[in-house]
């Protein structure tokens, strides 16, 4: 079919920026919070974000003065890890009274499983007013229009770019289509006398393990229009990177290592390189501003949105205890959304609160580059992981050819090669999702 | 007293059955029946499939890819620690006398008991491709420096170089032990006839050293098979400096189990480790028993 | 004018010479290769001590220029290295303890005791020997979880109860090196089989079961793959995962990381150098094939 449906992982966020409908959930959250256990309660929150510490901490903090017989434990870790205890963790019961960060991509297969209970009421009021989430996040902590998490924040992508460096090659503006990207690329890379990159233009991300590499293609994919996987109009998925859109991206990323070499996989990349000033610019979530501020204070940079639309990535919290505990639990996980800790967040953090009708401009107007957050052009589109169980597999799977391509300098200017070599990875992923009886039409 | 006595021997042999049964066998035989199963951490539905899993490991590139890079690894960590540890060994038994024989054992041997993690750290700094000594010291001596943790053909040949820094002392310490058990009557024999240092180890030392060699071949190429904390660490997921992953047989079992939640898919990745390990086990034997008869 | 004798000194002077001469190139060439061995462990204490600039600066150096000991501070401040040091510490305590005890007890009964279902269980322990730990662990996995037992010492310790191969040495030293008629005779005396493991056994074993102490402490002290499964808390991890983990943030600090690993590396090294005797002789052990 070549009609295909607009593809539906494309969900158009709309962010509500009223400062309305703060009174009614204060109300609420505070409501719960009367309630408490008279007994002394623990209640642990894993994390996969180890920046979200603090926050988590900030939040037990303010609840402490409520209710001093309540201890929050906080166990962040890094994601991959977190991910794993928490499959471990959920199927062995044996995780006790736990707050657990979740994406709501992941946490599907756990619902699908009865593996995670739902909300209580009061929560499930909470979330679904849209006063306090938007349609797109209520849904996304949701399961068959059942409410089992509380939205918290997301991952948004945009670009951050050195302005130093910009104005050094005589740029005033941020990149503003894909092409300009690689145009810009070839300008900022600073060289040494052999020619050699010492500085990279555009850093992308080339190696490493796990799926990152994966999702960071799929963003720059989605600025030619295209997606790792698309979903079939029988509620079902399949690879849609085998195509034109598949072919540019791969041959941006190809041009910048091997023609204009602006970029190879051995440099410092990611915030780190922003930080010491080895690469020019680089597309990554909001919390880049929060590590820039706490690691390079006095770095000269500043942010904008993407040619087409970006990733966003809703993260919820979800809970699995008993009785009292997970009355505690979920006290917790309300209070995470009070405004007060969301502007914290924001503030000390960086990653992007869900919450709708909160007052952010404290934060945002000191800290400007989280506009290209915030104030996206009007028909800025975006997309988020599709909640199936193999997802990771998909994504890891695909990181480890794209891996091997970044490499292979004779794919740069062989289109049927570039093409051959996408035909066999979506292959592959077809074939995994064929396996879960995914694969759609 | 004969009952006694057995008595004694079955309650103090009990304990030890018992928890062998538990941690041992029944999870080996565990590893065999998962294999045969479609056996995912979260599904309710766990059903027997056969041979369903070996067959998509044939086809599957990233386990083949991990089976090549492991197999490339063990070998490679036997070719390059063997004859370095015979040699050096030779050369520490020459010196037996010298001072400074426990320096020469002691510092041999400590990459060997060092934790692997910290170890695979220094190398990582050492291999680093921008801030690392190895490409400092090249660009001194005029080559050009290489990106020894991103290419696919340097990051294999760096975990060869660590994992044998580690395997070095092992088998250095094996082959001391063996000279020391060797009769110096055959040396002196050969002295009179006029042999060299060097002709006596390639004519009496080594033949006669070579049960040795073959039991320090099979525990280097086993631990060789199980290669994982290295590829782990030299990779690791930092952002800001990566490296490239990679993949080996212990790590894409643990990422099918723990990430894919593919445990049945992972117990037969475990099962083609052990038929392996196995092999290479009763090759050895054979290779013994022959020595034996000759 | 040289006289015969005079001759034949000179050669055996030569031969002496070039005898010494030898031996200093040989010692040469070993001291050189082994500082090249410990060469990158000396890099990464002295990467401990380096400014953050420092280690950014090209050419690296060796020595540092300005040592600090903030990288010290910082890891202390911020991970609870010692609690992690003290986890690995337990872990391969008990788990040396644990060995210790089900070789010393199995080893005397499977090497002085003959009965046809003892040498089936040998047989099964010597095949069950060469399965690699990697093979069985994910089941094991499972069986902790059912025990609750994750996140724990007890946790870590059911992979490390066992040790197929110090149950093989154990039975090898005592078929050797305790003659039959020793027990024989304190039997006829009238002593208690307990009181003949206790007395008699044991004592005889104390030089085999030193070195398979060292050897099992440093298995599980190195243990990797295990604990990265089985202990997956903060406060629970041991040293090895701790420090692996350490460096998966969104940024990695060389500098403190080399601290860490340095802190990691005294235990280590101070056991090994205090007890080289008892390993080499442990380590040597292993090769003793009968």
């Amino acid at each position: 079919m070549i009609s295909a449906p607009k593809v539906r992982t494309h969900t158009t966020i709309r962010l509500h920026r009223r400062r309305a409908a703060l009174f009614g959930s204060i109300v609420t959250a505070v409501g719960l919070l009367v309630n408490l256990p008279a007994f002394a309660q623990t209640i642990t929150v894993w994390s996969g974000y180890p920046e979200m510490a603090p926050f988590y901490e900030h939040v037990a903090q303010g609840l402490k003065a409520k209710n001093p017989n309540l201890t929050v434990k906080v166990e962040a870790i890094a994601l991959r890890e977190h991910e794993k205890r928490i499959a471990l963790g959920l199927t062995s019961g044996s995780a006790g009274a736990t707050v657990i960060e979740l994406q709501g991509s992941t946490v599907r297969r756990y619902l699908e499983n009865d593996l995670l209970p739902k909300a209580p009421d009061a929560v499930a009021t909470f979330v679904k007013n849209p006063a306090n989430f938007g349609e797109f996040f209520s849904s996304n902590a949701s399961y068959n229009g059942t409410v089992y998490g509380i939205p918290l924040f997301r991952g948004q992508a945009a670009l951050f770019y050195n302005t130093d460096m910009f104005k050094a090659a005589g740029l005033s503006a941020p990149p503003k289509t894909v092409d300009e990207y690689t145009q810009y690329a070839e300008k900022l890379t600073k060289r040494d006398a052999t020619g050699n990159a010492t500085v990279s233009g555009w850093s992308l991300r080339l190696s490493g393990g796990g799926q990152g590499i994966a999702e960071k293609f799929w963003i720059n994919l989605f600025q030619f229009g295209g997606s790792v996987l698309e979903q079939t109009p029988d509620g079902k998925w399949r690879a849609n990177y085998a195509n034109e859109a598949g072919r540019a991206t791969l041959k941006q990323y190809l041009q910048n290592v091997h023609v204009l070499k602006t970029v190879t996989p051995e440099m410092p990349a990611d915030a780190e390189a922003l930080e010491r000033g080895q690469t020019a610019m680089f597309i990554r979530e909001s919390w880049v501003i929060g590590d820039i501020a706490s690691k390079a204070p006095n770095l000269n940079y500043a942010t904008a949105p993407l040619p087409r639309g970006s990733i966003a990535l809703p993260t919820n919290l979800y809970v699995k205890a008993n009785g009292d505990a997970a009355k505690a639990a979920w006290e917790f996980a309300l209070a995470t959304n009070e405004p007060e800790n969301l502007v914290w967040l924001l503030k000390n953090v960086g990653w992007l609160p869900n919450r709708t009708g909160v007052d952010f401009s404290s934060v945002t107007k000191a800290a400007p580059a989280f506009a290209a957050f915030v104030d996206y052009p009007k028909d800025y589109k975006f997309f988020t992981l599709p909640s199936i169980a193999p997802i990771e597999e998909v994504l890891t799977r695909l990181a480890a050819h794209l891996t091997n391509a970044f490499r292979n300098s004779a794919l740069a200017k062989d289109d049927a090669a570039i093409d051959a070599f996408l035909k066999t990875a979506a292959d592959e992923t077809n074939q995994i999702l064929r396996r879960e009886d995914l694969l759609g039409k | 007293m004969q009952r006694k006595k057995w008595i004694f021997a079955t309650l103090a042999i009990l304990p030890t059955l018992v928890i062998f049964a538990y941690v041992r066998i029944y999870p080996i035989g565990d590893t065999l029946r998962l294999s045969l199963h479609k056996w995912d951490i979260l599904s309710k539905n766990k059903p027997f499939i056969g041979l369903a899993n070996f067959e998509e490991l044939m086809g599957d590139p990233l386990f083949l890819d991990a089976f090549v890079n492991t197999t490339v690894i063990a070998f490679g960590v036997l070719f390059i620690t063997i004859p370095l540890a015979l040699v050096l060994a030779a050369l520490i038994h020459h010196r037996t006398r010298s001072h400074f024989v426990g320096f020469y054992e002691t510092s041999i041997f400590i990459p060997h008991i060092v934790s692997l993690v910290p170890a695979a750290m220094a190398w990582k700094w050492i291999f680093d491709a921008r801030l690392g000594p190895l490409n400092a010291l090249l660009t001194t001596f005029g080559f050009s420096p290489k990106a020894w943790l991103f290419d696919p053909v340097l990051s294999v040949i760096c975990i060869i170089v660590l994992c044998s820094w580690q395997a070095l002392g092992y088998a250095v310490m094996i082959y001391l032990v063996g000279f020391k058990s060797l009769p110096t009557s055959l040396y002196e024999a050969a002295k009179l006839d006029g042999a060299s240092g060097p002709q006596s180890f390639w004519r009496i030392s080594v033949p006669l050293l070579k049960p040795i060699t073959l039991y320090v071949s099979v525990v280097t190429l086993v631990s060789g098979f199980n290669v994982y904390a290295q590829a782990f660490v030299l990779a690791s997921d930092s952002q800001g400096a990566p490296g490239r992953q990679v993949r080996v047989l212990v790590l894409d079992m643990l990422e099918n189990s723990f990430r894919n939640y593919r445990v049945g898919y992972a117990a037969s990745e475990a099962v083609v480790l052990l038929a392996i390990v196995l092999v290479l086990t009763l090759i050895q034997f054979r290779l013994l028993r022959e020595k034996g008869r000759a | 004018m040289s006289t015969v004798t005079d001759r034949t000194r000179a050669l055996g002077m030569a031969r002496i010479r070039r005898r010494s001469f030898v031996d200093l190139s040989i010692d040469v060439v070993l001291t050189l290769f082994c500082l090249l061995m410990i060469l990158p462990l000396v890099l990464l204490v002295s990467n401990a001590f380096k400014t953050p600039q420092e280690m950014l600066a090209w050419p690296p150096t060796v020595i540092p220029d300005v040592p600090t000991l903030s990288n010290f501070k910082a890891v202390l401040a911020d991970t609870p290295l010692l609690r992690w040091v003290a986890n690995s510490l337990s872990f391969a305590l008990l788990s040396t303890l644990c060995i210790l005890m089900t070789s010393a007890i199995t080893g005397y009964i499977l090497g002085k005791f003959r009965h046809r279902l003892l040498s089936v269980f040998f047989a099964i322990i010597l095949a069950t020997a060469i399965v690699p730990f990697e093979v069985y662990m994910i089941p094991l996995y499972f069986q902790a979880q059912s025990l609750g037992v994750l996140n724990s010492t007890w946790g870590l310790l059911l992979g490390y109860l066992v040790m197929s191969f110090g149950i093989f040495l154990v039975r090898q030293n005592v078929i050797h090196s305790i003659p039959d008629e020793l027990l024989e005779a304190a039997r006829i005396d009238g002593a208690g089989e307990l009181w003949i493991f206790w007395r008699i056994v044991l004592p005889l074993l104390r030089g085999t079961l030193g070195a398979l102490g060292i050897l099992a402490f440093f298995q599980a002290w190195t243990s990797f793959a295990w604990p990265l499964i089985v202990a997956t808390t903060r406060e629970t991890y041991t040293i090895e995962v701790g420090l692996a983990l350490f460096q998966t943030g969104f940024t990695v600090d060389l500098g403190r990381l080399s601290a860490a690993s340095a802190v990691v590396l005294i235990p280590s090294v101070t056991l090994f150098v205090l007890l080289r005797r008892n390993f080499v002789q442990g380590v040597a052990s292993t090769g003793l094939k009968e």
